[in-house]
């Protein structure tokens, strides 16, 4: 049994630094969250050409969820949220609520406050998207997160995203490229120095212009853990950044983890052109 | 309390609410922001793209136009705001391309390797217990 469930989605697994930290920063405001995700806490999406399968995954899920006696799951996934919403929980009994993770901090924002006690020197600009912010205030809710981190400050920019996150425009032909474009512009017209990412898809498209065009990028979650004084790593973009993303694995993670399948599904990703 | 018994049922109630509420007044594609994305829409008059987009979730091919809107969907929500009768034209659009996954009037998306990646990432970046507690 388990007070509260935090559903990072099947994606994340790329970001293990991040469920961490976030499983971290709830437990340090008094929110007990087990983590879960990956293919065996799926909400379907990845299938959803074949709904019928994604509707097997998606209920198999809720099984889960249900089972598990948590009053809450605490999302990380905007993909996973909807479904969530839309179809999981109009074909099956929740018996939880939910909400996302920077929502769940910010309940929670008197308490989180005076654990910020780092210096953070950052002008921030955040990689904002329009389509989930009906279902959650993410474009307002994190910049005034990070907020609380002294010494860094929001520069704002209208620049919005027109997706849900990043993953949306990656599979229309040109979209991501115009995207990325944008941002770096606002980026360079807003004076930022650090470029903040929310969701996964929109991290792993945009760390690459960290090295390619020399403005720091970090999820909202790295700079509340650097205001929280905590240490982590982001392998991902490190691995995305290098020049040889199999070295910088290293052979011994690489064996451990199935080298034939690191060659085939990792270092493909990895490596992908950029488009900017 | 759950809705629908099923994701058949609630796409088949939907598709019927969505017939009957939608007046093809094209406000939804107006003010799409991924339109200039989708080639074969370029210069198709909006309310004409929703007939199409109909089309499709009812089960035939729709203009092409009509697909290339479909397919270009981002989920950016901003159909939803520019509805007049809270049709729901994101919903809609999703709902048409699942159909259209199903009758081949679209191409489905290949995600077949989509859940031995996240395995693959996760066996390199948790740790053995993380593996057994969070996947």
């Amino acid at each position: 049994m388990t007070d509260n469930l935090f559903w990072y989605g099947c994606n994340m697994t790329r970001h293990a630094e991040i469920i961490r930290l976030g499983q971290k920063m709830l437990q340090a405001v008094g929110v007990e969250a087990a983590p879960t995700g990956g293919p065996g806490a799926c909400c379907g999406s990845p299938k959803e050409s074949t709904p019928r399968i994604a509707e097997g995954m998606a209920n198999r899920t809720m099984a889960k969820f249900r089972d598990s006696g948590a009053g809450r799951v605490i999302t990380w996934c905007p993909s996973c949220h909807m479904n969530l919403d839309d179809f999981m929980g109009q074909s099956q009994e929740q018996g939880f609520d939910s909400r996302h993770l920077s929502e769940a901090l910010w309940e929670r924002r008197e308490a989180l406050a005076p654990l910020l006690s780092r210096q953070v020197p950052a002008r921030f600009m955040v990689d904002r998207h329009i389509g989930f912010q009906d279902r959650s205030p993410v474009n307002d809710i994190i910049p005034a997160l990070l907020e609380m981190v002294p010494g860094a400050a929001h520069v704002d920019h209208p620049l919005r995203g027109a997706s849900y996150m990043c993953f949306g425009l990656a599979n229309v032909p040109g979209a991501l490229p115009d995207h990325l474009r944008a941002t770096l512009d606002a980026v360079r017209e807003s004076g930022a120095d650090t470029l903040i990412t929310i969701f996964h898809s929109c991290h792993r498209e945009m760390v690459g212009l960290e090295r390619d065009h020399g403005v720091r990028v970090l999820n909202w979650v790295h700079l509340l853990a650097e205001g929280l004084g905590w240490d982590y790593e982001d392998e991902y973009k490190a691995w995305r950044n290098s020049a040889d993303p199999l070295a910088a694995i290293g052979p011994e993670r690489v064996a451990a983890a199935g080298e034939a399948a690191v060659r085939k599904l990792v270092v493909p990703e990895l490596a992908r052109p950029r488009s900017v | 309390m759950v809705n629908h018994p099923d994701w058949s049922a609630l796409r088949a109630t939907e598709t019927a609410r969505m017939e009957a509420a939608c007046t093809r007044c094209g406000a939804c594609a107006e003010a799409c922001p991924m339109l200039p994305y989708a080639p074969a829409a370029q210069g198709v008059a909006a309310p004409d793209l929703v007939r199409g987009v109909l089309e499709v979730l009812q089960g035939g091919p729709g203009s092409p136009g009509a697909r290339d809107w479909i397919n270009a969907c981002t989920r950016s929500g901003s159909c939803n705001a520019a509805c007049p009768e809270a049709v729901n034209p994101m919903l809609m659009l999703r709902l048409a391309k699942w159909r259209a996954n199903e009758t081949g009037a679209l191409p489905r998306r290949d995600a077949l390797e989509a859940m031995s990646r996240a395995k693959a990432f996760a066996r390199l970046g948790f740790t053995e217990d993380e593996q057994k507690d969070w996947l």
